[in-house]
């Protein structure tokens, strides 16, 4: 049997629903012992204008949002005409024949369910239309009905017990329609039971904010901004449940100074914003750097520049993330690449801020971050979490012989804290000597700059953050970076298949940069490309700069994700054609 | 490890002494037994201020109101942005954190917030409070942490060598006294209004306002002690003339008055009425202009954990269940 993977698409007005029908159809799905995938595309408005919520789905992890549509549900004419050049040739185009008019000539099979007029004649409450648009889905992806009652009663539409009754009239109400009209897809999505708690569905922020709590996060501290605010919101509910403080600030550098104080005293500290905020926090970046306090700023990239597109993805705010600071002021810069990786790779961020003393920028994007993904429950018992290093027990050592910035082997100096350690200090942002007093002697300046390069540079030997993927013997080889590793990873697969020789290096840190494997990899393959959703092909020109090479690009700006179709095809491009 | 070794370093709680148990209750003992004075909140730092600097009082107060309440300097922290006045917490034996311009505030609640039991204290000038960092100023009165905020007002930018800055007068009668305003106001003095940064602060809402000089010194650590003494966000208006480049000695000596021995501090109207009217007379008037206690930050967020978790704080396993 062929592997399970459709991509099916729901497509309407902003704020009818179609989103709600997308993610419970997800949920529902994930929750039968399946993998999803969703992705969705929204206006910049609360209400109005198109938007569209897509699902892949696929008996093994999914890894990118899907290439052409194998189901294509719409509510009008709008959205008909915006989506239907993107069903596959085998796809199905469900449209609601009251609200829109299907194009005759197109060669698919395109099934009309009048869904406005069985809600309103039939159902009766208008509310219940989503339902009834679920239960077409259902019943066409062979799903039977009562399976899709308890996916319903499941779901939040089962949450309220007084209208439990009425949705799955609604649905009953998809089932009899299908049935009488002889409508069959022949598909038949094989569900089972729940598989208990061992499966995760998460979107990317989700994951980010578990992993942060587990690594220890007891900070937070952050400012209102898409696609970064569901960061602050989940966490508004979970930090409290573990004694930790959430404090909305007025503003990003209120955020990250917060932060910055916060964990001076200890605690382990994150705040989350997107380019404009980041924009904001370079200042206070560069205090972080020179007092050598742990700090975690996620950044959820959209499309830029200035307000950009708030609701769009890109990675774009390499640059800022690696050079943006006035002198020079390291820090580590690392980007996720999945849902399950924001987890892990949340827990990583702390851990590298704690040992190395040093703000951590961790790169996310809006579609990795929304999208939701279904991921294996992670084993708490197994994740390690680093503290910082401390002045040791006995508190003999007055403050007058403690070195605050001692030059150590590996250039990492015990911090004390307040309230805990007798070797109070004053942390400054002006150049300092070990002893944190202020000293603008050449020395001195010579010195800590060191410490402080010198300190960043040795995380790129920290393990897991660098990964070669595909043929030895590769013709091409493709770099990416954080989010693009699915659409990559899939794209290698396919063309492997095929018999290309391609092969892929996936970087998750980005600065200090692992340049012994881009250099291996870059030296031993004839033709390499750096796959990015940028312009200028930011990741391309840090890499050429580094490592005076020549590279080629594959980048691409429509605000969208990359689609492993899209990289397939560009792999073939370059390989047959050169 | 899934359970997070969290609530035990320094965080929300309360902070565990790093020394073995025997040593803490030792030190405990001597920490009764000494009484600080001044002196041991001196760091060996000397001060870089310009002699007759007005800061020095404020030095000078500050430390002998930390000593009048016996604090263990590991117990206080002292944030501070940029300005000559941002320089004060290298000059004192306690932890410091001299963060960038503006931003002592965010900074000093971060510090409470992680840690309620430390004493924060956030000083700075009337640029790096009132300018730069002006947009703070209402957001950590509303949040009411127990932190004092001493600003050093000279009406003058000391560091950045005499502009104007938001509490500079209007037209700047300036002129006679400044050096170096000409320099950026060289025709008509200062075009904008004058910030009246008190009756600000107490139309904010803060919960304790008062105004003190640098050359009164008895009262000013008396008025800082005050301060650090109201569990709440504590303003102390610090007037410290900057000789340098604003020399403001004689007419501030003049101009200060104390506020009338039955002011009554409960009353807010009466508080604005009077930090309104003072510009137009000319003067100045020291003492706690309004005081009144709300629950603090700290005091709500117990409120907080009693519904988010009541006796035992939830596990991350926990918190995941919510995506199965
Ligand atoms: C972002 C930024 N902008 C400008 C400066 C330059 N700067 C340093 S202190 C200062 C003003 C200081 O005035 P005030 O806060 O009144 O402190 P004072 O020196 O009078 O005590 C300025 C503009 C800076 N350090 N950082
Ligand atoms: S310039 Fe003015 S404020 Fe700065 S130290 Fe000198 S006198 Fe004080
Ligand atoms: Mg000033």
């Amino acid at each position: 049997m062929d592997r399970l993977d459709l991509t099916i698409r729901i497509a309407g007005e902003n704020g009818e629903g179609v989103l709600t029908v997308g993610d419970v159809l997800a949920e529902a799905l994930a929750r039968s012992g399946l993998h999803i995938y969703t992705f969705k595309n929204l206006p910049a408005e609360i209400k109005g204008g198109a938007s569209m919520t897509q699902v892949r789905v696929q008996d093994t992890p999914v890894r990118s949002p899907g290439d052409a549509l194998d189901i294509l549900m719409v509510w009008n004419q709008e959205n008909y005409d915006i989506h239907v050049g993107e069903v596959k040739s085998t796809g199905v185009v469900i449209f609601d024949p009251d609200e829109c008019e299907a194009d005759e000539s197109l060669e698919l099979t395109q099934i009309g369910v009048p869904l406005q007029k069985i809600t309103k004649t039939v159902i009766k409450t208008m509310k219940s239309k989503n339902v009834l648009a679920f239960g077409v889905l259902t019943t066409c992806l062979g799903i039977p009905f009562e399976s899709a009652k308890q996916m319903v009663a499941e779901s939040r539409w089962g949450r309220r017990k007084e209208f439990l009754e009425s949705n799955i009239n609604a649905l009953k109400q998809a089932y009899i329609y299908v049935d009488d009209n002889d409508i069959d897809l022949g598909l038949r999505v094989p569900v089972n039971q729940r598989n208990g708690h061992a499966q995760l569905i998460m979107t990317g922020n989700d994951a980010l904010c578990m992993g942060a709590l587990a690594a220890g996060c007891r900070y937070y501290a952050g400012y209102p901004i898409t696609p970064a605010s569901d960061v602050m919101e989940t966490l508004a509910k979970a930090m409290p449940r573990v004694g930790g403080v959430l404090m909305q600030t007025e503003d990003e550098i209120a955020a990250i100074t917060a932060s910055i104080g916060a964990s001076f005293t200890g605690a382990k500290v994150m705040t989350a914003t997107a380019g404009p905020g980041l924009s904001l926090m370079v200042e206070a970046l560069g205090l972080a750097t020179m007092e050598e306090i742990p700090l975690v700023v996620v950044d959820v990239m959209r499309g830029g520049p200035s307000t950009g597109m708030p609701t769009k993805t890109e990675q774009s705010d390499l640059n800022l993330a690696i050079h943006g600071a006035h002198g020079e002021a390291p820090r580590i810069v690392i980007a996720a690449t999945n849902t399950e990786d924001c987890f892990y790779t949340a827990v990583k961020a702390f851990n590298l801020a704690e040992k190395y003393q040093t703000p951590v920028i961790l790169l996310s994007d809006q579609h990795l971050s929304q999208r939701a993904q279904v991921m294996s429950r992670p084993d708490l018992s197994q994740v390690e979490v680093v503290e910082r290093k401390q002045p040791d027990g006995n508190g003999s050592v007055s403050p007058q012989e403690f070195d605050r910035y001692e030059m150590t082997e590996d250039y990492i100096s015990p911090m004390p804290l307040p309230g805990r350690h007798g070797q109070h200090y004053v942390a400054t942002g002006l150049e300092h000597d070990e002893h944190a007093h202020i000293d603008y002697s050449p020395e001195a300046h010579i010195r800590m700059t060191e410490k402080r390069h010198q300190k960043i540079e040795s995380a790129v030997n920290e393990p897991g953050f660098v990964q070669r993927y595909g043929a030895e013997d590769a013709q091409l080889g493709l770099i990416g970076w954080g989010s693009s590793e699915g659409p990559i990873l899939e794209a290698l697969d396919r063309t492997l298949a095929k018999g290309y020789k391609v092969a892929a290096l996936i970087f998750k840190m980005l600065h200090p940069l692992p340049e012994k494997e881009a250099r291996a990899f870059i030296e031993s393959i004839p033709v390499v490309s750096v796959v990015e959703l940028n312009a200028s092909g930011q990741f391309a020109n840090y890499l050429q700069g580094r490592l005076a090479v020549s590279l080629q690009r594959f980048n691409i700006i429509t605000g969208l994700p990359f689609k492993a179709g899209d990289i397939e095809e560009y792999i073939e491009g370059v390989l047959q054609y050169g | 490890m899934a359970e997070v070794p969290a609530a035990d370093t320094a965080k929300t709680g309360a902070p565990e002494r790093a020394e073995e148990a025997g040593q803490a209750e030792q030190a405990n003992q001597t920490k009764q037994a000494t009484k600080r004075t001044l002196k041991d909140y001196r760091s060996e730092v000397k001060p870089t201020w310009c002699p007759g600097c007005g800061d020095f009082g404020v030095l000078a107060a500050l430390q002998r109101a930390l000593a009048e309440r016996n604090l263990d300097p590991r117990d206080v922290v002292i944030v501070s942005g940029i300005g000559c006045s941002g320089r004060l917490p290298e000059f004192v034996n306690a932890y410091g954190l001299h963060v960038v311009h503006g931003r002592a505030l965010p900074a000093a609640q971060g510090v409470k917030a992680a840690n309620p039991d430390l004493t924060v204290i956030a000083v700075g000038g009337d640029g790096d409070g009132f300018a730069i960092g002006g947009g703070h100023v209402p957001h950590a009165v509303r949040r009411n942490q127990d932190i004092t905020y001493i600003v050093m007002d000279n009406q003058v930018y000391g560091l950045t060598k005499g502009q104007p800055s938001p509490s500079t007068p209007t037209g700047m009668q300036a002129l006679r006294r400044s050096v170096s305003m000409p320099k950026m106001a060289p025709y008509e003095g200062v075009l904008e209004g004058q910030l009246n940064i008190l009756a600000m602060v107490i139309v904010y809402g803060c919960s304790f306002v008062a105004r003190t000089f640098s050359s009164q010194a008895t009262e000013m650590a008396k008025t800082i002690g005050l301060g650090l003494d109201h569990p709440g966000f504590a303003f102390v208006h610090a007037m410290s003339p900057c000789p340098t480049f604003y020399n403001t000695y004689d007419p501030w000596k003049e101009s200060f008055l104390p506020l009338p021995e039955d002011w009554d501090t409960g009353d807010r109207i009466k508080a604005i009425d009077k930090a309104m009217e003072e510009v137009g007379e000319g003067v100045f008037h020291s003492g706690v202009f309004f005081q009144e206690q709300y629950r603090t930050y700290t005091d709500k967020l117990q409120d907080v954990y009693a519904k988010a978790y009541g006796d035992e704080q939830a596990t991350i396993d926990a918190l995941m269940d919510q995506y199965a």
